[in-house]
């Protein structure tokens, strides 16, 4: 893609944008929608986190992928993937370390009450914000193209 | 029959009606543009009456708010979507069909 005549020629459509500001912040609930019902209902941390990842691969398709990219920095993606990865072995391993099994939520029941729904539904954000960050990483990663380096995407033209 | 289940048949069956000329659409016409006109315009609106039909049949509150929402981001993503792969493939040089080119060519 090495000075292609494509790149940086992308007209943003009114259309697509009006779209997409209008129909964004919904798709966002749904998400979180999706990732909340996950223990009762069809849904959880992966399909949410899907759902949430495709907010920004729509916002880039309709102001531009060099745009979404300097919008949403490559160290917050990966912070949101290894914080979701922390959040989970933090939550699975305590319980390891008051003496029961992986993820035995009712161990914290002597901190917190109710504490398993809130310890399943902090899991599933943490999967959620994994699973999105990487579907977002992979988005940025595919639309670099495969003509240059990977460790500078911004370096290209 | 009471007067909404009458009204549930028809909006699924002109829904349907719709959806298959969206289908014989993408099937027969020419082109990137046509086959989008066809797939944005009556797929949207038979997706739209199905939706309908389905948000009558279902008496619940939640199911029917769900369906309605449904419905109406259907309405709006869906020709936005054929509006941006219209785009996309004027954006890339492809010639519109005319009447003067050959049956098939394409």
């Amino acid at each position: 893609m090495s000075s292609d005549e494509r790149t940086g020629l992308y007209v943003e459509s009114t259309i697509i944008m009006t779209t997409v500001r209008l129909v964004a912040p919904f798709v966002l609930t749904f998400a979180l929608f999706v990732m909340f019902h996950g223990a009762n209902s069809p849904g959880g941390g992966f399909q949410g986190g899907v759902i949430a990842g495709s907010v920004v691969m729509m916002l880039a398709f309709a102001y531009g992928i060099d745009a979404a990219r300097e919008w949403l920095d490559v160290r917050v993606v990966a912070a949101l993937a290894s914080g979701g990865v922390l959040t989970f072995a933090a939550i699975g391993l305590g319980t390891i370390v008051l003496g029961g099994n992986f993820l035995e939520y009712h161990l914290y029941e002597q901190f917190i009450s109710h504490v398993v729904a809130y310890a399943i539904e902090l899991v599933e954000l943490a999967i959620g914000g994994i699973v999105a960050s990487v579907a977002i990483g992979l988005f940025f990663l595919l639309a670099a193209g495969f003509g240059h380096a990977v460790d500078s995407p911004e370096g290209e033209s | 029959m009471t007067p909404t289940e009458w009204a549930i048949v028809a909006l699924a069956l002109v829904g349907a009606f719709f959806g298959g000329v969206a289908s014989i659409g993408i099937v027969r016409l020419p082109d990137v543009y046509t086959r989008a006109h066809a797939a944005s315009k009556s797929d949207t609106l038979g997706a739209v009456l199905s939706i309908a039909a389905a948000a009558f049949a279902i008496q619940t509150d939640l199911a029917t708010i769900k369906a309605v929402f449904l419905l109406v981001f259907m309405f709006l993503t869906n020709p936005t979507a054929a509006h941006a792969i219209a785009r996309a493939a004027q954006d890339q040089g492809i010639e519109p069909w005319t009447v003067g080119d050959e049956e098939g060519e394409s």
